[in-house]
């Protein structure tokens, strides 16, 4: 029987990084994954991943498994054993693993676990047809195999997961007809659910899905809205016409291998459900067995990694008695810098259990997007949610993005530095920054927007102009593509100037007419024909089609509507009568002014 | 903007837009009509939209009556759907002496040919279980009453007219009317001096001041109305319902919104168009009260407009006895949006034939002032 100073179970980016220390610190090592590549969850990765520059952020998901990859094939000391799935650890450190449809033993000294985490699942009606789906298993079939099992996607969950295989569906071309989530906010970062919002898939808080409905396979589902206590509110079922249902209500960690090696495990719903008692330098209650990666807690690729190294830096020390001390309580300090930010309380709460405490830094900087100095070309960074991530700092040429030591703050822009460069566009992770520069004398604005569906647009095409919520806004004329090698292409287009603050998305022309207002319902191409018509006064354009006359009160779309007539008519949007603004400014109910809460 | 017209209207709301298209209909060329804003500013654009046939006098039933038969076909005359809906119109009584003077209007409307009944509290409990009918005695019901869209309504018109060769010149406004000898000779607008013998007065909330730009005194004044609309909600609702005791009038919507107002206790003279909270706050209690489904019902926006009143509450259509070919058709207060089918019949066949033939329209002159006023009662 073989035997290794340290197995690693489990071949994921914690693993990896695991191997790699090891080797590099002259431990010998087997790491075994039971897939045929290495990677884990980032082979299905086809989006840049967050987080700190110097652990990869702002590359591709399957990227970094492929440099991590390299590492490995150059380290003499890491034997690499895929397609090897440990069915389970046995007396006397014996681990055993078929291969082949053979059985394996190997035994170790020390032993590194980071099998992951798996999905978890949501019981509905008629959850088993055909067409019901995890969401890994969707990524992997589209970005491993190139198969996308449907046309018409609901998403169940809006963590992180969920908006990125929607991102990931749409660019494949298929359609996301929206996410539901149960509670009342997004469950992941802000600008994920940005990326896919200004794409037009609505995500539907306080909601769930009911049942899936079909006789052979998934042809549509029933979701709800839910009460305080996630209860389905009767009438409030909506029909979705969908032929897949991806559920993607978060991952649990995978604890048995831990178990069977001796490690007491313990229920911590903060970190993802059952995982292993361990202590800061990823030593179980087993003193030979280390864990690290979304087995630890169900986390990020980058607290994955550094997690990996600090385990492998402890069992290296141990094994060796190196003198690494501070090297481990350096990474120690990186990672608890990492889960400092507001995104993290949960991570930090959980750990507090096995009193790890980390310290959250209250004054993580936060600062609102910044406009800069109108008609120079510029980045605009949307990025206002403190986050973990600084690629934008770290790739900016000129030092005109500043975030500082603690990469949960939000970046700052000196204008003065900015070139109108773009690198920072075009290494985001969220896609959250775009170039503008405004014309104010031709009263056009020119907006350069990362894009990363294909085909391109070409220069000179002409496009739809939309905003935030994926709704069109004017038309606009391609003025520039430039490609980028890492995908993140930069599309830039010409817009009349008073959109230049709404517009932050382009798509081709669809042959259906686009809802400019979504209140009422009303097309762009419905009010292009009343104003065909003749009816060139927005007054009357407003009487006859509706636009404007919701519930928003034409909030979102009366400046459409303006620069609608405005490009028809050749009357600048500023001599157009714009109506008159009537209360209530928001909708009200009649029982408020049934109760007077002036004081007598 | 062609500088000599057959007939010139004053005001492009949906009495004016009528009119001219009655007279394209009738083959009248250079027909040229001023609007000072856009179409549907006026009153028209801020109405309820109430189409009813109940009204305690004659002629306003039979004026209604004709107007209803011309909704019915307005889709295919005009050419476009305009959300007519013949839901009916539900007016409450609370006293005895309420019920004994719908008693008579009954009587008298049905002489007039209108299908109308009177019901009992059980029998409106019954058609609209959602209402809370306390103190109601009872009430009348029209179901060829109803309702439709007034601003599409005036558009409408407005397409088909420019369609059939009438100059609509929209954000134009007469400044002043030209006479000679009692003549009318033309008229001066912010645009151009345009010929014309005729002129009609059709301008809503400014039917005096057009009328004194002639030198005929018409005794209309203005006065503000408001109303409110609701975000959109299943419909439950087909008829116009009116309370003159809770002083209110709705309805839904072919679009699923509630339309409603009342009429203040002092209304802003003139042509104030602004907006109070006190209005919300009169008409959120009794609403509620009387259509408990609407207290969690959202106000989406409130705006008020016109309403051109003459000493009886009716319109007067006629042509001035001191300036000839000077016709007007004003004072509608809250029902000329209903009446202008017909209203628009009536006055262009007094232009073509000098008298209204379809509809005898007499007792609608202005001379009636000089005799004892009888005041139509039905108003909110
Ligand atoms: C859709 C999605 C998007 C993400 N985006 C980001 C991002 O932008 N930034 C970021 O930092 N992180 C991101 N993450 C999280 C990141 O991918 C994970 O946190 C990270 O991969 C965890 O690494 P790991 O090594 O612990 O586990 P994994 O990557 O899950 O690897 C575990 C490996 O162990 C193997 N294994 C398990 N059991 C056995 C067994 N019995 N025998 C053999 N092998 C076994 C598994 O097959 C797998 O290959 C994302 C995750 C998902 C799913
Ligand atoms: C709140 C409210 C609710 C109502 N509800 C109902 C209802 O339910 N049913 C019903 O039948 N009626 C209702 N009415 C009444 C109805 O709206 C009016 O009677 C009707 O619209 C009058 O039409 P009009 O064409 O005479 O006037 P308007 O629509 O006011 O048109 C007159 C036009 O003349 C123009 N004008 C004025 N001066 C000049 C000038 N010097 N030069 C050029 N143009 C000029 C004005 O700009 C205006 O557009 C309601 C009214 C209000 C205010």
């Amino acid at each position: 029987m073989k035997s290794y100073e340290t197995v690693v179970i489990g071949g994921g980016p914690a693993g990896m990084v695991g191997a790699i220390t090891l080797g590099s610190k002259g431990v010998k090592n087997l790491l075994l994954d039971e897939n045929d590549t290495l990677g884990g969850q980032l082979v299905k990765q086809t989006h840049k991943f967050f987080g700190d520059h110097a652990h990869y952020a702002s590359v591709r998901g399957f990227e970094i498994a492929q440099k991590l990859q390299k590492k490995i094939s150059q380290n003499s000391n890491i034997k690499v054993e895929t397609s090897a799935t440990v069915i389970g650890i046995y007396p006397n450190k014996t681990i055993v693993y078929a291969k082949n449809g053979k059985e394996f033993k190997v035994t170790y000294e020390k032993l590194l676990i980071t099998t992951g985490a798996m999905e978890k699942q949501l019981p509905f009606i008629n959850s088993d047809l055909p067409g019901v789906y995890g969401a890994g298993a969707v990524q992997t079939l589209m970005n491993e195999y190139g198969v996308i099992p449907g046309k018409r996607f609901l998403i169940i969950g809006s963590g992180n997961i969920g908006l990125i295989l929607a991102y990931q569906l749409i660019q494949a071309g298929v359609e996301v007809r929206g996410i539901v989530e149960a509670i009342g906010k997004i469950g992941g970062y802000a600008v994920h659910a940005k990326k896919i919002k200004r794409l037009g898939v609505p995500i539907l808080l306080n909601h769930t899905i009911v049942k899936a409905i079909g006789d052979e396979s998934v042809s549509g589902a029933v979701i709800a809205k839910i009460d305080d206590k996630f209860k389905p509110i009767p009438g409030t079922e909506e029909e979705k016409v969908v032929d897949t249902i991806c559920v993607s209500v978060g991952l649990t960690p995978l604890s048995e291998l831990a178990e069977q090696a001796g490690c007491e495990v313990e229920y911590i719903p903060q970190l993802g459900g059952y995982v292993p008692v361990r202590n800061e330098k990823m030593q179980t209650t087993n003193p030979d067995v280390f864990i690290a990666g979304d087995l630890s807690s169900i986390e990020e690729a980058t607290t994955a990694m550094i997690e990996g190294k600090i385990a492998a830096l402890e069992i290296a020390r141990i094994l060796n008695g190196a003198n690494i001390e501070n090297e481990i309580n350096e990474e120690i300090k990186t990672l608890s810098l990492f889960r400092s930010g507001p995104k993290s309380a949960k991570i930090r709460a959980g750990l507090e259990k096995f009193g790890i405490s980390i310290e959250a830094v209250p004054n993580v900087e936060s600062h609102g997007v910044q406009i800069g100095p109108v008609g120079k070309l510029r980045a605009i960074v949307d990025c206002t949610e403190e986050i973990p991530c600084n690629s934008c700092e770290a790739v900016c040429p000129f030092e005109a993005i500043h975030i500082g030591e603690n990469l949960n703050s939000t970046p700052v822009v000196d204008y003065d530095k900015c070139t109108g460069c773009a690198t920072c566009v075009t290494a985001c992770p969220g896609l959250a920054i775009h170039m503008l520069k405004e014309d104010v004398e031709k009263s056009k604005a020119l907006v350069g927007i990362p894009y990363e569906l294909l085909p391109l647009p070409e220069k000179g095409e002409k496009m739809w102009a939309l905003n935030e919520d994926g709704n069109y806004v004017c038309d606009a004329i391609v003025k520039r593509v430039v490609k980028y090698p890492n995908k993140t292409n930069i599309v830039y287009i010409e817009i009349p100037i008073e959109f230049s603050r709404k517009v932050i998305n382009v798509e081709f022309p669809k042959e259906e007419s686009p809802f400019v207002c979504r209140c009422e319902e009303v097309t762009l191409s419905e009010i292009e024909r009343a104003i065909d018509s003749g009816i060139v006064d927005f007054e009357e354009l407003k009487r006859l089609t509706r636009v404007t006359m919701g519930p928003c009160g034409g909030k979102n779309c009366k400046l459409v509507v303006l620069g609608i007539l405005s490009r028809k008519t050749g009357v600048p949007i500023s001599k157009l009568s714009r109506g008159t603004s009537r209360p209530p400014v928001k909708p009200v109910e009649f029982s408020l002014f049934t109760k007077n809460g002036d004081p007598k | 903007m062609i500088s000599e017209a057959s007939v010139v209207i004053i005001g492009g709301g949906i009495i004016g837009t009528s009119i001219a298209f009655n007279l394209a209909k009738f083959g009248v060329k250079n027909v040229s009509v001023f609007e000072k804003s856009y179409i549907s500013s006026g009153s028209t654009g801020r109405c309820g939209g109430g189409i009813r046939q109940q009204w305690t006098s004659p002629m306003n039933v039979r004026l209604a009556m004709r107007s209803v038969e011309l909704f019915e076909r307005f889709k295919s005359d005009v050419g476009m759907d305009i959300e007519y809906i013949e839901g009916g119109y539900l007016l409450l009584a609370y006293t005895d002496k309420e019920i004994e003077e719908f008693k008579r209007n009954v009587k008298m409307q049905r002489e007039e040919g209108l299908n109308v009944e009177l019901l009992t509290n059980r029998q409106i409990a019954k058609k609209f279980p959602f209402m809370n009918l306390e103190g109601v005695k009872g009430g009348t019901w029209c179901p060829t009453d109803g309702h439709a869209n007034p601003q599409i309504a005036n558009i409408a018109y407005a397409m088909a007219i420019k369609r059939m060769g009438v100059e609509l010149n929209t954000h134009t406004s007469v400044e002043s009317i030209d006479t000679q000898n009692g003549k009318i000779i033309g008229v001066q607008t912010s645009k151009g001096y345009v010929k014309t013998n005729v002129v009609v007065n059709a301008a809503g909330g400014f039917s005096h001041e057009i009328g004194l730009m002639a030198g005929v005194d018409i005794p209309t004044y203005s006065e503000r109305h408001q109303i409110l609309v609701t975000e959109s909600v299943n419909h439950i609702l087909d008829p116009m319902v009116i309370s003159f005791q809770n002083n209110y009038y709705v309805r839904q919507t072919m679009h699923g919104s509630f339309v409603m107002g009342q009429s203040d206790k002092n209304p802003a003279k003139g042509n104030d168009l602004g907006h109070t909270v006190e209005f919300l706050e009169e008409m959120a209690p009794k609403m509620v009260h009387d259509f408990p489904f609407m207290k969690h019902l959202h106000i989406v926006r409130q705006w008020s407009g016109a309403y051109n009143v003459s000493p009886d509450a009716q319109p007067i259509i006629d042509e001035a006895r001191n300036v000839s070919r000077y016709i007007f058709a004003v004072g509608f207060s809250g029902h000329g949006f209903m009446l202008a089918p017909a209203v628009g019949e009536a006055v262009a066949e007094m232009i073509v034939y000098g008298r209204s033939k379809t509809m005898n329209i007499s007792n609608l002159g202005i001379s009636r002032f000089e005799n004892k006023i009888e005041k139509e009662h039905n108003v909110v």
